[in-house]
């Protein structure tokens, strides 16, 4: 008996220790989504609903309209008062989701290129000094908000308020370090004689990193891509500031429901909130092994 | 084979030619710098604008922001002055530190207690990750339902307590912050968790086998072996996090918008109240710039710390040397 | 004809890691020549300054007559094998082949020949469409060989191609470089560390030490004629014997003294300084017998090797005293053996490590 006790003493403890944590992690996101499918009158019912008997799909339909004809939105105001909308703002998240799309995708994709070929440039030329790689960081760490003002009238002396192409820069400037500290710890990790046997066949710098380099790291250049796409995606005090009418984002398109807290509108609130954070979830869950060296700039590998 | 040994191959004399390997690597090397140069110089302008800001005094109120007045350093005296910019910079720092010690403190202990493996293993670890999977405006929309008066986290405190708790959590200015803390803790333990796993996972393994065989105990290897060779991990993730964390905006905005009152008014929040909210662009650019000046102190010395650390890390990843030579 | 020429090679590493030298040597058009030494001596960077993968501190590289200093490695017409291999793990052996041929602009038609050619001429046609890691070591360095000779390129560079496999591999796979060598009559430039490997395959051996080079022969010459106590020590298997002791002269007659022996040199010696010296004489060239002898000495391991038999003699020094007798006959440890050596095949150093010839009245030192 002693025995079991002893042998079972620590299992036992690190797994209730586990499920505990599990339990407070997994539950926001619990409610959010039993919250989606929550009808109007449950959502600020006490004793709170935890799993509703009336589950409804009219959040999802409300917020994701498929047909936009005929279906009222109604949001509060500042004040707290709903206000009903046409069906032609209920199209929003449509046009948020296409906005998020868009730009995600293009800033991810051009800071992952560029930041490939910078790496590629500091692992094997040492076109940057280890100082320079350090600041770099500067780039990501300095808040976004102590450059935000200036940056505003920026662009609009530019006319990059409000555009898509204005956000993408931004946030171009801002992975551009992620991309290359990540990228540059997959390249390290491929043998130099690898390119000089390419290089000694006669192949040109252009063509060692196209048919050597890239192939090589291709599934590092995919998390890395996937990993950025995450923080752009989620991103939201740059896309708040620099574009509110036109190029909303889906956070952005998110806090537009505000208003005094008992009158929030939770259901659609949470139907928006499932349709951002899962697509994230699952790629990061795709990811999960290189999340580690995203996070760390590529210090710290497995 | 000292001051001779600086020469270069300049010497040679070789006339670069058709071909030349040092011209096409001169080349090469400044194609690639290229985009870090437009960039360079397409953000010049906004340091420079935001100079000029903090010395002209402009509010969106007036028309054309060339003609400001001149106002030398009095809005940098204006902000130096105001006791809410200390407010916010002793929030920012309190939120920031305690969210940091937080997030490693729990994130340390599920890493000691998963980096070996059990059945199981990956279910935690991809429950465990979910928070930072997030998105930061999303967790702050849903605080509110959770946390509301009539929320679910009362319902389930009244259970647990026996009786019912209607704990106001953001309105009361003196817990606000907590909250915050407490949603900044949630959303990044798993930064500090992933982090520390692999730190610890990467262990050699040798050195904590050699101290068992010499009878060390449990607590003394984990005090004398193990935590000296994760210095290097755990001050990266103490850094990383408390940087991060100092420029965290979504969720202290999102939810409470600095209040009630100015209870949450952190130095991103002040920021944008002053510039976007009382539109004092000026002054939110002075301030601004004194924000970023001190934050640069701060991102240097932690650089600093975390270049000497990266060396260590980079020594812990090196595998044994294979035959090559110099 | 020459066609590797190199003048005043100099490379430093760093501040003031001086890899290379002042390095001058030449490669003759169709020799094979080996670059040899103990790692770090600098034989590998100077066979990456040849292939242009290092730019030299000082000096200059000819290559038929032309400054390459600063020409691309890939418009040098020089192939080479790497001590990994460098096989690109995500093409097949088939791509691998092609790829010079390919970033050459060489048309499709003329390339797949080429490609079938050079995987002939190794033997490796089942492998084309495999990919490298699906080949086994030996396999791999065949595709090495004929990724490199699809090129046709004018001069081998290959750096320590074998050091992977094991003992057995590495002796065919030798045989086959020698082979190929033979049967493309190519300049080959060959870089080890492993002597055996430098005697069997080279025309002319270069040895190398912290950079410098020691000594450039054939490898008879080097075995034969080592200039120095570190050539001699290098070369051969087992080891020469080198006995560190005082050589004195004494009325006309060179002696040698150390620890527990006493020999007296032949008159061909009678030039020699007096003062620190060591006396060298190889395993294969001592004479064992029940008494007499330069030495007698207690046997502490008998070694068996089949046609051969090794005896090692406990001399109280570093390194044990070693005799080669050919057969297996009948020694056991702990006999007491005296050990003779034919004077003519006596080696003798200076207290600076180079050797000190004989005089004019001895006779040269054949090789056994």
């Amino acid at each position: 008996m002693k025995r079991f006790v002893k042998k079972w003493r620590y299992p036992l403890f690190r797994t209730l220790m586990l499920t505990a944590w599990a339990l407070l992690a997994g539950f926001p996101i619990f409610w959010i989504t039993s919250t989606s499918f929550k009808p109007d009158n449950e959502w600020h019912k006490w004793p709170p609903v935890y799993v509703s008997k009336n589950a409804t799909l009219d959040n999802y339909r409300m917020v994701w309209p498929i047909h936009q004809t005929g279906s009222i939105f109604v949001t509060p105001d500042q004040k707290g008062h709903g206000v009903a909308h046409e069906s032609v703002t209920a199209n929003k998240p449509w046009h948020a989701l296409k906005n998020s799309l868009l730009i995600a995708l293009s800033s991810t994709a051009i800071a992952v290129a560029f930041g490939t070929l910078l790496a590629y440039g500091v692992s094997r030329y040492r076109i940057l000094s280890d100082t320079r790689m350090f600041q770099l960081l500067v780039l990501r760490m300095i808040p976004p908000i102590v450059v935000a003002a200036p940056l505003t009238l920026y662009y609009s002396v530019l006319q990059l308020m409000d555009t898509a192409s204005g956000l993408i820069v931004v946030y171009f400037i801002t992975s551009l370090p992620y991309a290359v500290w990540m990228t540059k710890s997959f390249i390290d990790e491929v043998p130099r004689e690898m390119e000089q046997a390419a290089e000694i066949l006669g192949a040109s710098r252009w063509q060692t990193i196209w048919e050597i380099i890239f192939p090589l790291i291709r599934s590092g250049v995919v998390a890395t891509f996937l990993f950025i796409l995450i923080l752009t995606w989620s991103e939201y005090l740059l896309s708040f500031i620099l574009s509110k009418v036109d190029v909303v984002t889906l956070p952005v398109q998110l806090s537009k429901y505000e208003g005094s807290t008992e009158g929030r509108v939770y259901g659609h609130q949470a139907a928006l909130a499932v349709g951002i954070t899962f697509p994230l979830i699952i790629i990061g869950i795709f990811i999960r092994k290189h999340l580690v060296r995203g996070f760390t700039f590529g210090m710290v590998k497995r | 084979m000292t001051a001779s040994a600086t020469e270069t191959a300049a010497g040679t004399g070789a006339a670069p030619a058709r071909g030349s390997r040092s011209r096409g690597i001169r080349i090469f090397k400044w194609t690639l710098l290229t985009p870090l140069f437009s960039l360079f110089f397409f953000l010049m302008p906004v340091f420079l604008l935001q100079l000029y800001f903090s010395l002209h005094s402009w509010t969106i109120y007036l028309s054309s922001w060339w003609d400001a007045d001149y106002a030398g350093f009095d809005l940098f005296r204006e902000v130096l002055t105001e006791s809410r910019f200390y407010w916010a910079f002793a929030r920012s720092f309190l939120f920031a530190g305690l969210s940091t010690v937080g997030c490693f403190i729990i994130g340390f202990g599920l890493a000691l207690l998963m980096y070996r493996p059990f059945r199981g293993h990956s279910v935690f670890y991809v429950l465990f990750i979910l928070p930072m999977l997030t998105v930061p405006i999303v967790i702050s929309y849903t605080a509110d339902m959770l946390l509301f008066r009539s929320g679910p986290i009362n319902d389930i405190m009244s259970f647990l307590a026996g009786t019912e708790i209607r704990f106001t959590w953001l309105a009361n200015p003196n817990f606000a912050i907590f909250t915050i803390i407490m949603l900044e803790i949630w959303n990044w333990t798993p930064f500090a968790f992933i982090i520390m796993l692999a730190g610890l996972s990467s262990l050699p393994a040798e050195p904590v086998e050699a101290a068992r065989i010499l009878g060390a105990s449990r607590l003394r290897i984990f005090w004398e072996i193990q935590i000296p060779l994760l210095r290097p991990v755990i001050f990266l993730a103490l850094i990383l996090r408390f940087l991060e964390a100092m420029a965290e905006f979504p969720k202290t905005w999102g939810l409470l918008q600095g209040g009630p009152g100015t209870s949450t008014e952190t130095i991103p929040v002040y920021l944008y109240i002053v510039t976007w909210r009382a539109f004092n662009v000026s002054k939110g650019a002075a301030a601004s710039y004194l924000v970023m000046l001190l934050m640069i102190v701060i991102i240097l010395s932690a650089i600093y710390v975390l270049r000497r650390e990266k060396k260590a890390l980079d020594a812990l990843y090196e595998k044994p040397a294979g035959g090559g030579e110099a | 004809m020459t066609l590797i020429e190199m003048k005043g090679l100099r490379k430093v590493f760093g501040r003031n890691i001086e890899a290379v030298k002042n390095l001058d040597l030449s490669v003759e058009e169709g020799e094979f020549l080996v670059l040899v030494g103990p790692s770090g001596c600098g034989k590998t960077t100077t066979l990456r300054m040849i292939a242009g993968f290092e730019e030299p501190t000082a000096g200059e590289i000819y290559i038929q007559g032309r400054l390459v200093n600063d020409i691309e490695p890939g418009q040098r017409n020089l192939g080479m094998v790497f001590q990994n291999l460098a096989l690109f793990p995500h093409k097949t052996v088939a791509e691998n082949i092609e790829f010079g041929p390919r970033m050459k602009k060489v048309d499709p038609e003329t390339r797949l020949r080429r490609v079938r050619e050079a995987a002939e001429m190794v033997k490796i046609t089942h492998l084309l469409d495999k990919l490298p890691g699906q080949c086994s070591g030996g396999e791999a360095q065949r595709v090495a060989l004929a990724r490199t000779l699809v090129t046709d390129p004018s001069v081998f560079l290959l750096d320590e191609p074998l050091s992977s496999l094991d003992a057995k591999l590495r002796r065919e796979m030798r045989a086959e470089i020698d082979r190929l060598h033979q049967r493309l009559g190519k300049t080959f430039v060959f870089v080890t560390h492993d002597q055996e490997e430098a005697m069997t395959l080279a025309d002319r051996i270069v040895v190398m030490r912290d950079g410098v080079i020691e000594q450039v022969g054939s490898p008879l010459e080097i075995y034969g004629d080592p200039v120095s106590h570190f050539v001699a020590d290098f070369f051969g298997s087992p080891s020469m014997n080198l006995i560190p002791g005082t050589l004195s002269q004494e009325s006309g007659k060179a002696r040698f003294r150390a620890p527990g022996l006493t020999v007296e040199l032949p008159p061909s010696f009678s030039q020699a300084p007096a003062g620190e010296a060591t006396l060298g004489f190889r395993p294969e060239h001592l004479a064992v017998s029940q008494n007499g002898g330069i030495f007698r000495g207690e046997v502490r391991l008998v070694e068996p090797l089949g046609k051969d038999t090794l005896l090692y003699f406990d001399r109280g020094g570093e390194r044990p005293l070693i005799a080669v007798v050919e057969g297996t006959r009948t020694f056991r440890e702990g006999d007491t053996l005296g050990v003779s050596v034919n004077p003519d095949l006596l080696y003798l150093f200076g207290g600076d490590g180079k050797r000190i010839r004989r005089g004019s009245k001895g006779t040269g030192i054949r090789p056994a």
